[in-house]
C-alpha cells in the first residue's frame, strides 16, 4: 500500500555495471544532494522558515519533486513569513466549503512547533484603534486610517498574488517532467486554495480559470492521465462554487469530452467523464421528454458509429453499456430518460440488439459483440420480467459458444454464465 | 495447477526465490547509488514491500528483526504518526506501513513500551478523517483519496481501534465513488481504476459491508483487465503491469471471482517479469526491477497458489498467518 512514486515503470533493464569513474560521479551527486537536504532539515528543525530556506527548497524540489516533506517546508515558509498574515476578520467567509481536516489536526512534524502550519497566525501589527471613544479622534483621522488600512490590504494582496503566481509557475516544469507525481499536483492545489483565501474574487477566478488550460495541455500530452482528469474535475468544481462567484460549466465540460473523443475514440476517461456530466447537463438545460429522447438517440448514434469502426475497443462498449443501463436500471439514480415508457425502453433495446447483430456480418470474430448481444438480451428479459424464450435461448447458447471459443482466458466466467442461466452449450469442435 | 506443472517449466519461468531474497536484502546497502537517496521518502513503504515479499517467500528472518523495529520506531512523531524515514513528516501512507511492519514482526508491544503507543497512532489516523464526507486525508495538508481511507481502515483494524472513526460515513463515501461499470475511483466522479477498486473493496470488506458491491458488474470489469499476454492492466485500453496482478486479483478474490481470469497465463506473465539473475520483479518483462513490483508480483503469485509461497491475505496484503495472529481470524 502506498503510491507508485519511485517505482520503475517502463524503464528497460540494463546490465547496470558502473565504471569507477561513474561511481565517483554518483558519489559527488549524492554529496551535493545530501548537503542540500541537510541544510533544509537543519533550518526546519530550528523552525526557521525564512526566504533563504524557501530558496533551498526550490533547489531540492527540482532535484526530487517526490520529497513531500520538503513541499511541506515550502508551505510553512509561505505561511510563516512570505505571504501576508490575514488580518482578523478578513475574508474568512471564503474558506473552502468542503473543509478538509487541516483545521483540526496538529502539525505532522515533531520538530515543528505548534506555532506553525495550520494554527491561526498571530494578528499583524495594527494601528492602535483602542482610542475610539475618546475625543481625540476626528472624522478625518478615521478616514485616513481606513484609507491606510485599505492600502495595506491592497499591498498585501498584490504581494500575495505575485508570490502565489510564482509558485504556480514553479510547479509547471516539474509537472511536465513528472506528470504522475501526486505531491506536485497536491501542492499546486494547496497554492490555489491560498489564492481563494487571500485574493479578491475576480483575481482568484482568473487564476483558477487558467488551470483549465493547464489540464487541457496535460491531457494533450497524455489523454488518460487520471491525475490531470481528477485535477480538472476539482478545478471545475471550484470554478462553479460560490467562493469564486461561479456558475455551471457543465456545457463547456461536456463539449470538452466531445473534443477529446473526436481526437481519439478510444479515450475511456473522456467517455467516463461524459457519463457523469450528462444527468446534470440535461437537468440544467431543463430538457423535456422530447429533448431527452433526442439527446439519447444522438448519443446512441455517436457510439454506434464509433463501434462500427472499432468493435474490439472496450472503451466504446463500456459507454454503450452505460446507455443501455439507462434503459433498464433507472430507479434510484439520475438517468437520461426517466419518462420513457416501458414500450419505448423495449423498442430501443431491441433495435440495438438488431443493429449489433448486423455488425457480425463484418466482424464475426469480435468477442465484445457477442458479449454485448448476450448481456442486452438478458437486459431485455429483465425489463420484461420474463425468462428468455426459445429463440433467445438458442441465440444465447450460440453467442456463449463463440465467447468460449474467442475468449478462452475468461472461460470461468462463461462457465458461470452457462450454469446460472441453465444453458447447455455444445462446444464447437 | 500442480507442483508438477511448475517444476517442469523452463528455468526462467520458475520463481527465483533465493535471488529475490538477496535482492531485497541488498536494498539497504545501496548507499552509493543516487536513487537510494532520491527514494528516501518511500523508505518505510519500501521496508513494508520488502518484508512482505520475504515473509511470503518463506524467509521472514532475512531482514534483522531488532533493527527493523528500531528503524520503524525512529520514524514516529510525537503526534503518533510516522514519517517515511527519520526527519520526514508524518503521513498516512508511512503510518500504515509502520503498523503493517510492526504487525508482521509481532512488535506491537515495542510500540507500546518504546514508541508512542497504539492509542496515539490511532488518534493520529482518526484525526485525518474528514468528518463531513467520511473520507481521509493523507496528512494535515488535506489531499484526499480513497487510498488514504483504505490505509486508515487497514491500520486501525490491525490496532483494534476502528471505533475511533466514523465507519458508516466512510462507507457512504465509498458508495459515492462507485461508477456504472461497477468500479470505483479516487473520489466521487472519478474514473474506475484497479488500484482504487482494491482500496474501496478492501475497505468495504474490513467494514463488513461487501453487500454494497455490484459483484457481477465489477467482476466482469476486473476480468477484462487481463489482456493478450496474460498480464493485467489498470484501466481499459492500457498496458499490462505486474502490480495490477495484485490490485485486480485481490479484488477478484474478495468478490470470489478469481476463476474469471486465466491464472496460468497471469502466473507466467509475473514469472517472466523476474530478473532471475539478480533478483527482483519489474512492471513487465525486460524492464528494471524495483521492490514495489517485487512485492506485488510475489503477492500475486501467492494468491495464484504458486507452490512454496506463504498464503497472502487478500485484504491486508500481508501473510495470512500474521492476520490470524493479530485479528484471530
Amino acid at each position: 500500500m502506498a503510491d507508485q512514486g519511485g517505482s520503475n515503470h517502463g524503464i528497460a533493464r540494463t546490465s547496470r555495471t558502473r565504471t569507477e569513474e561513474q561511481r565517483q560521479k554518483d558519489l559527488e551527486r549524492i554529496k551535493d544532494y545530501r548537503d542540500l537536504e541537510d541544510q533544509v532539515r537543519a533550518h526546519a528543525a530550528k523552525n526557521d522558515f525564512s526566504a533563504d530556506v524557501f530558496a533551498l527548497t526550490s533547489k531540492l524540489l527540482r532535484l526530487n519533486p517526490e520529497y513531500y516533506t520538503v513541499w511541506n517546508v515550502r508551505r510553512r515558509c509561505l505561511i510563516s513569513g512570505l505571504l501576508s498574515k490575514p488580518s482578523p476578520g478578513s475574508s474568512p467567509s471564503k474558506a473552502s466549503p468542503t473543509s478538509s481536516p487541516t483545521a483540526t489536526t496538529t502539525t505532522s512534524s515533531a520538530e515543528c512547533s505548534s506555532s506553525l502550519s495550520t494554527e491561526t497566525p498571530p494578528a499583524p501589527e495594527c494601528p492602535t484603534t483602542g482610542k475610539s471613544g475618546t475625543t481625540a479622534e476626528t472624522e478625518a483621522d478615521k478616514e485616513d486610517e481606513e484609507q491606510k488600512k485599505q492600502q495595506n490590504k491592497e499591498q498585501d494582496q498584490q504581494n500575495d498574488q505575485q508570490i502565489l503566481q510564482k509558485e504556480l509557475h514553479f510547479t509547471i516544469p516539474l509537472l511536465l517532467e513528472s506528470p504522475k507525481c501526486y505531491w506536485i499536483w497536491s501542492y499546486r492545489l494547496w497554492i490555489l486554495k491560498q489564492v481563494i483565501e487571500r485574493l479578491s474574487v475576480p483575481v482568484a477566478r482568473k487564476i483558477w480559470e487558467e488551470e483549465l488550460g493547464l489540464t487541457s495541455k496535460m491531457l494533450l500530452r497524455d489523454q488518460r492521465n487520471f491525475h490531470a482528469w481528477g485535477y480538472r474535475r476539482h478545478v471545475v468544481e471550484q470554478l462553479e462554487s460560490p467562493a469564486l462567484e461561479g456558475k455551471s460549466l457543465v456545457e463547456s465540460e461536456f463539449e470538452f469530452t466531445t473534443k477529446k473523443i473526436e481526437q481519439n475514440l478510444s479515450n475511456f476517461s473522456a467517455w467516463h467523464s461524459r457519463s457523469k456530466l450528462i444527468p446534470r447537463l440535461l437537468d440544467e438545460r431543463n430538457a423535456d421528454d422530447e429533448a431527452r429522447k433526442a439527446f439519447f438517440e444522438e448519443e446512441l448514434n455517436k457510439i454506434g458509429e464509433a463501434i462500427n469502426v472499432g468493435p474490439d475497443d472496450q472503451s466504446l462498449w463500456y459507454y454503450h453499456q452505460f446507455l443501455m443501463l439507462n434503459l433498464v436500471s433507472f430507479v434510484g439514480h439520475p438517468t437520461i430518460t426517466p419518462a420513457f415508457t416501458q414500450e419505448e425502453r423495449v423498442t430501443y433495446l431491441q433495435r440495438e440488439i438488431e443493429g449489433i447483430q448486423e455488425l457480425l456480418e463484418d466482424y464475426d470474430d469480435a468477442k465484445l459483440i457477442y458479449e454485448a448481444l448476450f448481456d442486452y438480451t438478458l437486459y431485455l428479459c429483465q425489463l420484461q420480467e420474463r425468462k428468455p424464450n426459445e429463440q433467445e435461448e438458442e441465440d444465447l447458447k450460440s453467442w456463449l459458444a463463440q465467447l468460449k471459443k474467442l475468449d478462452p482466458m475468461r472461460s470461468g466466467r462463461w462457465a458461470d454464465l452457462e450454469r446460472d442461466l441453465g444453458l447447455r452449450v455444445v462446444e464447437e469442435a | 495447477m500442480t507442483t508438477q506443472n511448475f517444476t517442469s517449466l523452463p528455468q526462467e519461468l520458475q520463481l527465483a526465490t533465493s535471488a529475490h531474497v538477496k535482492y531485497i536484502q541488498s536494498l539497504d546497502s545501496r548507499k552509493d547509488e543516487y536513487d537510494y537517496w532520491l527514494t528516501e521518502h518511500l523508505r518505510l513503504n519500501g521496508l513494508y514491500w520488502g518484508l512482505t515479499a520475504l515473509h511470503l517467500l518463506g524467509h521472514p528472518e532475512a531482514l534483522p528483526r531488532a533493527e527493523t523495529i528500531d528503524f520503524v520506531l525512529s520514524c514516529q512523531h510525537e503526534n503518533g504518526g510516522f514519517g517515511a524515514a527519520p526527519g520526514h513528516d508524518a503521513h498516512m501512507l508511512s503510518t500504515v506501513s509502520a503498523v503493517q511492519i510492526l504487525a508482521m514482526v509481532d512488535a506491537f508491544d515495542d510500540l507500546e513500551t518504546r514508541g508512542r503507543g497504539k492509542a496515539q497512532v490511532g488518534k493520529y489516523i482518526a484525526s485525518l478523517q474528514n468528518r463531513q464526507t467520511g473520507t481521509f486525508a493523507g496528512d494535515e495538508w488535506g489531499e484526499e483519496d480513497t487510498r488514504f481511507l483504505y490505509g486508515a481502515f487497514n491500520a486501525l483494524s490491525l490496532l483494534g481501534l476502528l471505533h475511533l472513526v466514523d465507519v458508516d460515513k466512510a462507507v457512504d463515501h465509498i458508495a459515492a465513488c462507485a461508477n456504472f461499470d461497477g468500479g470505483y475511483g479516487v473520489s466521487p466522479g472519478a474514473e474506475s481504476h484497479s488500484g482504487q477498486i482494491f482500496t474501496c473493496v478492501a475497505a468495504l470488506t474490513i467494514a463488513g459491508r461487501k453487500e454494497l458491491i455490484d459483484v457481477d458488474r465489477l467482476g466482469r470489469w476486473l476480468s477484462e483487465r487481463q489482456i493478450a499476454g496474460g498480464g493485467l492492466n489498470g484501466r481499459p485500453e492500457k498496458k499490462e503491469d505486474v502490480c495490477y496482478s495484485w490490485w485486480v486479483l485481490s479484488s477478484l478474490e474478495m468478490i470470489g471471482k478469481t476463476h474469471w481470469i486465466d491464472k496460468e497465463k497471469l502466473t507466467n506473465f509475473i514469472l517472466s517479469s523476474q530478473d532471475t539473475d539478480k533478483g527482483g520483479i519489474s512492471d513487465r518483462p525486460g524492464d528494471m526491477v524495483d521492490v514495489w513490483h517485487t512485492c506485488f508480483g510475489i503477492a500475486g503469485l501467492s494468491l495464484l497458489e504458486y507452490p512454496g509461497l506463504e498464503p497472502v491475505d487478500e485484504v491486508y496484503c500481508m501473510p495470512k498467518s500474521t492476520i490470524k495472529r493479530v485479528l484471530g481470524r
